[in-house]
This record gives C-alpha cells, sequence and structure tokens, in this order.
C-alpha cells in the first residue's frame, strides 16, 4: 500500500492551495490547521465560515465543471495567483470526499464562467434562477415535447431598445421575478411562443415575445447553431446582457456572453 | 347579595353531611385536575407548541429539570384546580373559621395564575422572537446587527414582566412610564430615520401599479435623461451613455417626467 501513498503524495506535493469543495465542518477544521498552504472553500453555501470561500452558483454534477468554477473564482477574488499548483478535493460519488485533482492553474484556460455569475450586469441568483428554469425546461419539455427558448438577462432597458415585439408581451404591467414558483410554470407555458424572453438586472420578467434585432456582424459562434443561438451571441455582443439559450435540437442549455458561449450544460444531468 | 355557601350547605345537610361533602369536594378536584392536566396536555401537544417552543433557552431549562414547557403549563393548571378544590372544601367543611383570608386568597389566585402563564409565554415568545430576527439578518454582514435580536428579546421580556407584575397588583406605574418612553422614542426615531424610505415607497407603490413608464423607455426626470432599466419600490433606475442614474422615486414625483418619444 505505500506505493499508493507515495502516488497519492506526488500528486499533493508542493500545493500552493487547497480547494475542498462541499466540506462538512469537521473535514474542514483538519484542513483549517494547515499553514503551509491555502484553504478554500468552493460550495453553494459557507457552512463552516472559511475566510476563502468561493460560492458555487448551481451543483455542477460533472467535477471538471466544479473545479473549473473554483478555480476562476478564486483567481477572480486573488486568492490564488495566476501560476499556482492547487489540489482540489472533491467528492465525485455521493456525500464523503473521494477524489483528489491537481490543476496548474497557469496551464488552465479561463472560459469567463465565474466572470458571468460575478461580473454581469444581473445579479448572480438572478442569473442562477434564470438556468434553472432553462435546466428544467431542457429536462421535461413543454407537453413531452423538446422546446427551444432564449432568455435574455440584464441591461433590459437597452435589450428593449433593440428588439422589437412580435405580438401584444403577455408580461405587460405585471411585476413578476424569476424564481417565484409560479413563474417557473408561466415561463414554461410561455415558451411556446416565439421570440425571447427579457429579464431585467432585478430578475423582473419584461417581455415575452420579443424579436431580437442586433447587429450580427463579427459574431463567431460554432457552425451547426440555429438562428436562436446566433440572436443570443449577436444580442450579448451589442449590449452587457447574458444570453440563456436552450436548444431545440440537441437539448443543450448554453450561456453566453459578450457574443461567445461561457458554459454549456447538459440538463439531463441535473 | 351574597350567599353564605357554607351555611346554606349546612342547613342543606347535616354537620357529618358537610364533612362528607367536603371530601366528595376533594376526590372530584383531584378527578378534575387530573383530567385538566390531560387535556392541556394533548391540547397543547396537537398545537404543536412542542415543537414551537423546541431550542428556547425556557424549555432547556424546564428539560434539565426533568419536565417539559407543556408538562409546566399543563401541571399549572392542575394546580389551579386542585387548590381551588381544597380552598373549596375547607370553606364548606369550615374546618377553618377564616372566611375573608381565604375569600381574599380565592381572588388572588387566578391572577397568580395568569402572571406565572404570562411570565412564560413572554420568556418563550422573547427567545422565539430573537431566533425569527436573528434568522431574517442572517445575510446582513454587519456586527452591530447582532444588538437587535438581544433588542427585541428583551423588549418581550420587560413586557411579560409587566403583564405580570400588572396582575399581582404590584405597582408598575413607573415602568409603564419607561415603556410609553421606550416606545415613543422606537416610533419617533423609526419614522424620522425612514421618512425618506416611506416616502419613496409610496411613490414607488404608484409608480409599479400604474406603469407611467416602462423599462426600456427613453426618460427624464430631474434633468437625467436615459433609458429606464429598473422600476423597484424604492428607486428608479436610469441610464445613459454609460452613467446609471439611480433615482429616487419621491424625486420622479417631485419633479414630474418626461417622456421622451421620437
Amino acid at each position: 500500500m505505500s506505493e499508493l501513498a507515495d502516488l497519492l503524495e506526488d500528486v499533493v506535493a508542493d500545493a500552493d492551495a487547497v480547494f475542498l469543495f462541499s466540506p462538512s465542518g469537521s473535514y474542514y477544521e483538519r484542513f483549517a490547521e494547515f499553514d503551509d498552504s491555502d484553504v478554500v472553500v468552493v460550495a453553494t453555501e459557507n457552512d463552516v465560515d472559511a475566510d476563502a470561500f468561493v460560492e458555487l452558483p448551481l451543483e455542477f454534477t460533472d467535477l471538471s465543471g466544479r473545479v473549473r468554477f473554483g478555480i476562476e473564482g478564486a483567481l477572480g477574488q486573488g486568492i490564488v495567483d495566476e501560476d499556482a499548483e492547487v489540489v482540489c478535493v472533491a467528492d465525485v460519488f455521493g456525500g464523503s470526499p473521494d477524489t483528489v485533482v491537481r490543476v496548474n492553474t497557469d496551464e488552465f484556460s479561463p472560459s469567463g464562467v465565474y466572470d458571468l455569475f460575478v461580473d454581469s450586469r444581473a445579479e448572480p441568483a438572478v442569473i442562477r434562477d434564470v438556468l434553472e428554469v432553462a435546466v428544467e425546461l431542457g429536462k421535461k419539455g413543454q407537453k413531452g415535447k423538446p422546446v427551444g427558448a432564449l432568455f435574455v438577462v440584464g441591461d433590459a432597458g437597452k435589450v428593449m431598445n433593440k428588439s422589437r415585439p412580435l405580438s401584444y408581451n403577455p408580461f405587460e404591467k405585471s411585476h413578476v421575478h424569476v424564481g417565484d414558483p409560479i413563474v417557473n410554470v408561466m415561463l414554461k407555458e410561455f415558451s411556446r411562443l416565439d421570440g425571447a424572453f427579457v429579464i431585467s438586472d432585478a430578475g423582473k420578467i419584461v417581455s415575452a415575445y420579443r424579436y431580437l434585432e442586433p447587429s450580427a456582424e463579427g459574431v463567431d459562434i460554432p457552425k451547426g447553431l440555429g438562428a436562436r443561438h446566433m440572436a443570443a451571441g449577436a444580442i450579448t455582443r451589442d449590449t452587457n446582457a447574458v444570453a440563456i439559450v436552450l436548444s431545440e435540437s440537441d437539448g443543450l442549455v448554453r450561456a453566453f456572453k459578450a457574443g461567445e458561449i461561457v458554459l454549456e450544460l447538459d440538463p439531463e444531468e441535473y | 347579595m351574597q350567599i353564605d355557601w357554607p351555611e346554606v350547605v349546612r342547613t342543606v345537610f347535616s354537620e357529618k353531611g358537610a364533612f362528607v361533602l367536603a371530601l366528595g369536594i376533594l376526590v372530584l378536584g383531584a378527578v378534575m385536575g387530573y383530567a385538566v392536566w390531560r387535556s392541556t396536555r394533548r391540547l397543547l401537544t396537537e398545537a404543536g407548541v412542542d415543537q414551537a417552543v423546541e431550542g428556547t433557552p425556557f424549555e432547556r431549562t424546564a428539560r434539565g429539570l426533568g419536565t417539559s414547557t407543556i408538562g409546566l403549563v399543563a401541571n399549572l393548571a392542575a394546580l389551579f384546580v386542585y387548590v381551588g378544590a381544597v380552598i373549596l372544601a375547607l370553606n364548606v367543611s369550615q374546618l377553618f373559621d377564616t372566611v375573608v383570608f381565604w375569600q381574599r386568597v380565592t381572588a388572588f389566585l387566578p391572577n397568580l395564575f395568569v402572571a406565572i402563564f404570562a411570565l412564560i409565554v413572554g420568556l418563550i415568545a422573547g427567545d422565539k422572537a430573537r431566533l425569527v430576527v436573528s434568522e431574517r439578518l442572517r445575510s446582513v454582514k454587519v456586527p452591530e446587527v447582532g444588538l437587535l435580536p438581544e433588542l427585541v428579546k428583551y423588549s418581550i421580556f420587560y413586557l411579560a414582566a409587566l403583564v405580570a407584575l400588572g396582575q399581582l397588583g404590584v405597582a408598575t406605574e413607573a415602568l409603564l412610564i419607561l415603556l410609553a418612553a421606550y416606545s415613543f422614542g422606537l416610533v419617533f426615531l423609526i419614522g424620522l430615520a425612514f421618512k425618506q424610505l416611506l416616502a419613496a415607497a409610496a411613490a414607488g407603490l404608484y409608480l409599479v401599479l400604474t406603469q407611467p413608464y416602462s423599462i426600456g423607455d427613453e426618460v427624464e426626470i430631474d434633468d437625467r435623461r436615459g433609458i429606464v432599466q429598473e422600476v423597484g419600490m424604492l428607486v428608479t433606475h436610469v441610464e445613459s451613455d454609460g452613467e446609471e442614474y439611480v433615482i429616487p422615486n419621491q424625486r420622479v414625483f417631485d419633479s414630474g417626467i418626461v417622456r421622451v418619444r421620437e
């Protein structure tokens, strides 16, 4: 067994920082006494009152998504340097930590997923709620059939000026916010409408049925994605909004910021 | 007109009969006390009181003494019935001829019972309120905010003590004046501090209900022209060329709104 221990020692040798993913209180205590490396907690809530903490906006099921978000968050907050050896302790199968991953932050190209949540105009909770709606819609579809949807979140004033109504706005004079339980049902029902949903910085649903008309110049998204994704890429390039798209054809949820795809989720995994 | 019950009993029954009746009253009191104890326990448990008081210091102290809040209240109710029965029995049998003394005790007993009950309710309500308030303020990460839940707790304790003392007939005028000063100060200060917010909320209510302008419209408020980004209860966000104005809603009312239509 000593070879195994040696192997693990190679993985964790000279680590600058230890990332604990959703640790329990006692587990964190054991690490908190370390002096030679920083301990960063990555979780949906800071239950252990850690000093260095990165908040996960949603429960990433795949490890690489979680690690990516955690490291980008720590880089963004300046907890770790650009050139640091990071050891991540996470759980993949069930509740207890069972996986150790070593990442060099230097060899790591940020996808902007942390940026999407924290540095966007809209509040992180709003983006998270919209993502959850999109994921749920992707999972269940509309009456069993796959649907597509496009949510434009944040910078609503500008988005409204760069779009036109396709028909009467069902959310006219209403005051509903994403995250209210009833709204998820409403959005699901309205997802059969054509056009985009526009959601304000604070999460108010401003309009449905919007035809976006940004200038699509210079938008570079992977070939094969349809008009909905092109519109999402273009509107986020033209305004400070972010867009969350549920694809009708492949069922994936993609998030756009500044004209680029920053996050790709498979609803079936959540 | 006061009926002299012992005398009535004595004329209806014989001297011995009165004694037997007193014994009967004692037995009946014991049975009724037990019934009251049982039904109080049942009633409070059904109402979910045991879950509501779970974890409060009072409940913990009660548990430490080998009982619980429900047990204490039930015992108190039963005790009240027992003592009432004993006094009635003593009165009927006239073992003591101290009618005046017992009359005063009988008159005082319900007050004592209410006072103890008020104290128990106050202690539990105070702790519960402190928990609720601190739970609400959990996301506010300002150390000084920890003072607020304690303030709420002791305010409720103070009220409970005041009610209890008032029941017992202790002079509470000074405490009442203190309470009046305290609540006046609270209302006055809150009114003063929240004046602006209340005005903004009143204006915001109108804006939200009638929507004279909505997100995406170009407006001019208070010489600030731009596109409306957000209309909230308290403020309106207007943005132009990278500058975002956060305008309190009462300003929208004061200066009026110019809707710009090309």
